[in-house]
């Protein structure tokens, strides 16, 4: 056990990435405050079941998560901001040549449900592979493929982009328009 | 035009089996750009002390042996 100094640099080292996924699963500061700090208490506890060598951000990545998921039971699955209100104050236009605002994207994000969300996350930001991304989320390695997809079409549809569909056919671009139109 | 290139030749349907991620989510793409402005912008914010502390503390603690 005389593991701890070095676990405790590697803890600290780890937080601003931890805090990130926090923030981009809670979609809100303190609680994703609260989940770090859970996280590292629980870690800390848990250190000797943490394999040296192998990835401690996936090991802490699936400790907040579990966290955050159990927090989200208790509470009884906590107002998620309904997809109407949200949608109705987004006030997205259509964007100018890559010039999308980050203020838009952040509220495109929120509107994911959490699954999307973190796939996308942990696959497009935070680095993991398709493999590490499916042990965080303790789900098979298809699922977040989907996962992934799913929630960048829906980003799209939201911000109204067309993405590498600018390639496609016209039709793709119009299949998006309608479907966002409607919604 | 913005115009954005790929690798390979985008023949709609065809499904790459290989570098998914930078298919879907890469830096050529705007949605994958716009992630890791996002999420870079969240790991650099400033790190309150709170999280050194408790570290700390729980060092203190023992750590196998916690007494509670």
């Amino acid at each position: 056990m005389a593991v701890s100094a070095g676990f405790k640099t590697d803890l600290l080292g780890a937080i601003p990435s931890l805090r990130a996924f926090a923030v981009s699963l809670a979609q809100n500061a303190d609680k994703a405050d609260d989940l770090v700090q859970e996280t590292l208490v629980k870690a800390w506890d848990k250190q000797t079941s943490f394999q040296p060598g192998t990835n401690l951000k996936a090991w802490l990545f699936t400790i907040l998560r579990n966290e955050f998921y159990s927090q989200m039971r208790k509470r009884g699955r906590e107002v998620q901001d309904s997809d109407g209100i949200m949608t109705g104050r987004l006030a997205v236009h259509p964007s100018q040549h890559g010039m999308l605002d980050l203020g838009d994207f952040r509220a495109a994000l929120e509107l994911l449900p959490e699954d999307q969300r973190e796939a996308i996350i942990l696959i497009g930001a935070s680095g993991f592979s398709y493999e590490e991304a499916a042990e965080i989320c303790e789900c098979a390695v298809g699922t977040i493929k989907s996962r992934v997809s799913r929630a960048r079409t829906r980003l799209q549809e939201i911000l109204k982009i067309s993405g590498e569909a600018d390639f496609g056919p016209d039709a793709i671009a119009t299949q998006v328009m309608g479907s966002s139109a409607i919604a | 035009m913005y115009r954005m290139t790929k690798d390979q030749e985008g023949a709609p349907g065809a499904k790459p089996r290989r570098n998914v991620t930078s298919d879907l989510l890469g830096a050529n793409t705007e949605i994958g750009r716009k992630l890791k402005q996002y999420y870079d912008e969240l790991v650099s914010d400033d790190v309150p002390d709170r999280f050194a502390q408790l570290l700390s503390q729980l060092e203190k603690a023992a750590p196998a042996q916690k007494k509670d």
